[in-house]
C-alpha cells in the first residue's frame, strides 16, 4: 500500500518506535507513522487502540516510555506540552477541554496569549466569523451546546496559527451544519499550508477529507494508504470486524 | 437628566470615584475607634484580595496564606528592633523580598499538587512557620516581639487604604485586563488544555503565587507596626487564612470586587459581635454558618448576584437612587 510519497519526502511529523505502557496496557506499542506537509492524514482504528494516547504523546501531554517523535525536524519526545505547542503544534481533545468559566472570545484570546498575541483580537473576530460563533461571542463556554463547544475548541486550535493540528473526533456527534463549517475551515486552512492528523470514526468524512489513512490496532500502525486501498484491505476488515474463528 | 452616566463603564468609574472620596475623607469624619475598625476592614479586604489572586483566579486553594502575612510582620518587627533599627518604610521591601523567596521555594514543589493536596501542603507550611517562630530566640519565641509604637491612626488607615487600593488595581490590571489574566484563568479551568495552548502553567502558577504572597506580606508589615506587638499565633494562625477564604467565598470567588465585599462585611460583623457581646467566639459560629449558606445558596458569592443580573440589579438600584438616563441602556 501507498505510504504517501509527500509524507515520506518531507514529513512535518514523524514517529518512530514509540512505546507507552500503562501498567499491563500497551497504549503505544511501537508506533511508526509520518504526516506530510500540507497533508490531511486520517487516523482510524477501533476504540481503545491507542489513537488518543498517540495524540497525547505527540503533543507532550503524556511522556513516552521509548521512541522518537520529530515535529518539523525537531525531536520533541519528552518535551513539555507548552514547548511543543510553541513550536507550532495544536490539538483538540476527544471530550472538549474548554475554559468553561471564560467567554467564547476569551477562550480564543487565551489560545493566542502565548506567542501569537500580535493581532489576536482581529484574529479572534475572524475566527468567530469563520466558525459562525459571533452570536455567542460573549457567552460562557460552558453555556454552549455540544456542537458549539466542538467548534470553539477547533477555533482555539486555529488561533494558535499552528503548522500541524491534531483533531480528535472533532465532528463526532455534531449537527451536519456544524460539521460543514468545520470541514470548510479545515479545507481553507490546508490551502494556507496547515497539516492535519485527524482521528475519526465517520468513514464518510474520512473519505471526503483525508489524503491518506493510517490504521491503528493494539497500539501500533497496521497499515496506511488511500481510502480505496484501506477499504479493500483484509487486514483493516479484520481490525474492525475481528478475525474469522 | 441623569446624575450618573448610563454607560456601565462610566457608572463603574463614578462609583469608584465616590468610594475613593468617601474613604479619603473618612479619617476626618469619625473618631479613632471607628477609624481603627475602618483600618481593619481595609486590611481584610486587601488580604482577601491577595488570597483571591491564587484561589479565585488560578483555582489553587491556599490554606497557608497566613504564612506570608506573618513573614511580612516578622521581617518588619525584626528589622525595626535592635540591632537594626531600620525605618518602617525600609522594612517593607525587605519583607517583600523574603516573602517572594519563600514563596518560590514553597511554591515550586507544592504547585505541582492540586486540590486538597495543595491545600494541605500550604497549611503545613504555615504550621511549620508557627513552630519555627515559637522556637527561635530572634523571633521572641512564643512570647512574641514588640515594635516601636507610632500612635498615628490616620497613618495606618492610609497605609492600609493605599495598599488595598494598589492590590485591587493590580488584580484588575493583571487578572482582568491582560494576557497574564487569560493565562491564569485558562489554567484554572483546564490545565492540560492551557498547556496545549503553549502556556507554561508551572511558571504562571508560580508568578501568581508569589504575587499573592508578597501582597499579603505588605499587609503583615503594616499590621505589625500598627498593633506594635506580634506573636506566632497572631500573625501565622490558621484562623487568619480561614477568614480570608470565607470572605472571598462570601464575596465571590475569582471576581474583582467580591473579596472587598466579603472582607468588609465579615470584619464589620466581627466587630459588631465584639461590641455587643464582648466576645468573638460567636464569630466562629457565624463563619461556619456563612460557609454553609454560601455553598448552598450563593455558589458565586454576593458579587455573583450582580454579575448574573448584569445591567439589572445594580442598575435598577442606581436608577432608583439617581434616575435613569434619557437614552436608556446602551
Amino acid at each position: 500500500m501507498s505510504g504517501g510519497m509527500q509524507s515520506a519526502a518531507d514529513p512535518i511529523l514523524s514517529v518512530r518506535g514509540l512505546f507507552k505502557h500503562f501498567g499491563g496496557i500497551k497504549a503505544a506499542n511501537g508506533v511508526e507513522l509520518v504526516v506530510g506537509r500540507h497533508e490531511i492524514a486520517g487516523l482510524i482504528g477501533p476504540n481503545g487502540c491507542g489513537k488518543s494516547t498517540l495524540f497525547s504523546l505527540v503533543s507532550g501531554t503524556v511522556i513516552p516510555d521509548k521512541g522518537e517523535i520529530r515535529f518539523d525536524g525537531r525531536a520533541v519526545a519528552g518535551m513539555s506540552a507548552h514547548r511543543i505547542a510553541r513550536l507550532g503544534l495544536a490539538r483538540t481533545f476527544q471530550i472538549p477541554a474548554l475554559f468553561d468559566n471564560m467567554t467564547v472570545t476569551d477562550n480564543l484570546l487565551a489560545a493566542a496569549a502565548e506567542g501569537h498575541w500580535q493581532g489576536a483580537y482581529e484574529r479572534a473576530a475572524e475566527t468567530l466569523s469563520l466558525l459562525k460563533l459571533n452570536h455567542v461571542a460573549d457567552n460562557r463556554a460552558s453555556d454552549l451546546s455540544g456542537g458549539q463547544q466542538k467548534l470553539l475548541e477547533f477555533g482555539r486550535a486555529v488561533m494558535r496559527q499552528a503548522s500541524l493540528i491534531l483533531l480528535d473526533e472533532v465532528t463526532a456527534g455534531v449537527h451536519p451544519n456544524i460539521r460543514k463549517i468545520i470541514l470548510e475551515a479545515i479545507a481553507r486552512l490546508r490551502e494556507q499550508g496547515v497539516s492535519f492528523l485527524v482521528i475519526e470514526h465517520d468513514m464518510e468524512m474520512v473519505r471526503n477529507v483525508c489524503d491518506r489513512i493510517i490504521v491503528m490496532d493494539s497500539g501500533r500502525v497496521v497499515t496506511t494508504g488511500s481510502f480505496e486501498d484501506i477499504v479493500r484491505s483484509s487486514e483493516v476488515m479484520q481490525t474492525y470486524l475481528g478475525r474469522p474463528q | 437628566m441623569a446624575l450618573i452616566p448610563t454607560n456601565p463603564q462610566w457608572r463603574g468609574l463614578v462609583l469608584l470615584a465616590i468610594i475613593i472620596v468617601v474613604l479619603g475623607v473618612l479619617p476626618w469624619t469619625v473618631n479613632n475607634y471607628w477609624l481603627r475598625i475602618a483600618t481593619g476592614a481595609l486590611m481584610w479586604a486587601g488580604l482577601a484580595c491577595s488570597w483571591n489572586m491564587l484561589g479565585g483566579y488560578a483555582g489553587y486553594i491556599n490554606f497557608g496564606q497566613s504564612a506570608f502575612f506573618g513573614l511580612g510582620a516578622y521581617v518588619t518587627a525584626f528589622l525595626m528592633g535592635d540591632p537594626f533599627g531600620l525605618p518602617f518604610s525600609a522594612t517593607i521591601p525587605a519583607g517583600m523580598v523574603v516573602t517572594a523567596l519563600c514563596a518560590v521555594i514553597i511554591g515550586a514543589p507544592t504547585l505541582r499538587l492540586r486540590g486538597a493536596y495543595f491545600a494541605i501542603a500550604t497549611w503545613a507550611f504555615a504550621e511549620v512557620l508557627i513552630q519555627f517562630a515559637s522556637a527561635m530566640d530572634f523571633t521572641g519565641g512564643i512570647g512574641g516581639i514588640g515594635l516601636p509604637p507610632y500612635l498615628n491612626e490616620r497613618f495606618f488607615y492610609f497605609a492600609m487604604f493605599g495598599t488595598a487600593a494598589l492590590s485591587y488595581f493590580l488584580t484588575w490590571a493583571l487578572f482582568e485586563r491582560s494576557r497574564f489574566g487569560l493565562k491564569v484563568k485558562a489554567l484554572r479551568d483546564h490545565e492540560p488544555a492551557a498547556e496545549a495552548m503553549g502556556i507554561n502553567t508551572a511558571l504562571v502558577k508560580l508568578q501568581t503565587f508569589v504575587l499573592s504572597a508578597v501582597t499579603a506580606s505588605v499587609f503583615g508589615a503594616i499590621f505589625a507596626y500598627w498593633v506594635t506587638f506580634i506573636n506566632p499565633k497572631s500573625v501565622f494562625g490558621g484562623d487568619i487564612t480561614d477568614q480570608m477564604v470565607v470572605m472571598v467565598l462570601l464575596g465571590g470567588l475569582g471576581t474583582l470586587w467580591g473579596p472587598a465585599i466579603g472582607g468588609v462585611a465579615l470584619f464589620v460583623v466581627n466587630r459588631l459581635i465584639w461590641m455587643y457581646w464582648g466576645d468573638t467566639a460567636f464569630y466562629i459560629a457565624i463563619l461556619g454558618t456563612a460557609i454553609v449558606l454560601v455553598v448552598l445558596f450563593l455558589p458565586n458569592g454576593i458579587a455573583g448576584l450582580f454579575a448574573r443580573r448584569k445591567n439589572d440589579a445594580l442598575d435598577k438600584v442606581l436608577d432608583k437612587l439617581v434616575g435613569s438616563g434619557e437614552g436608556g441602556h446602551p
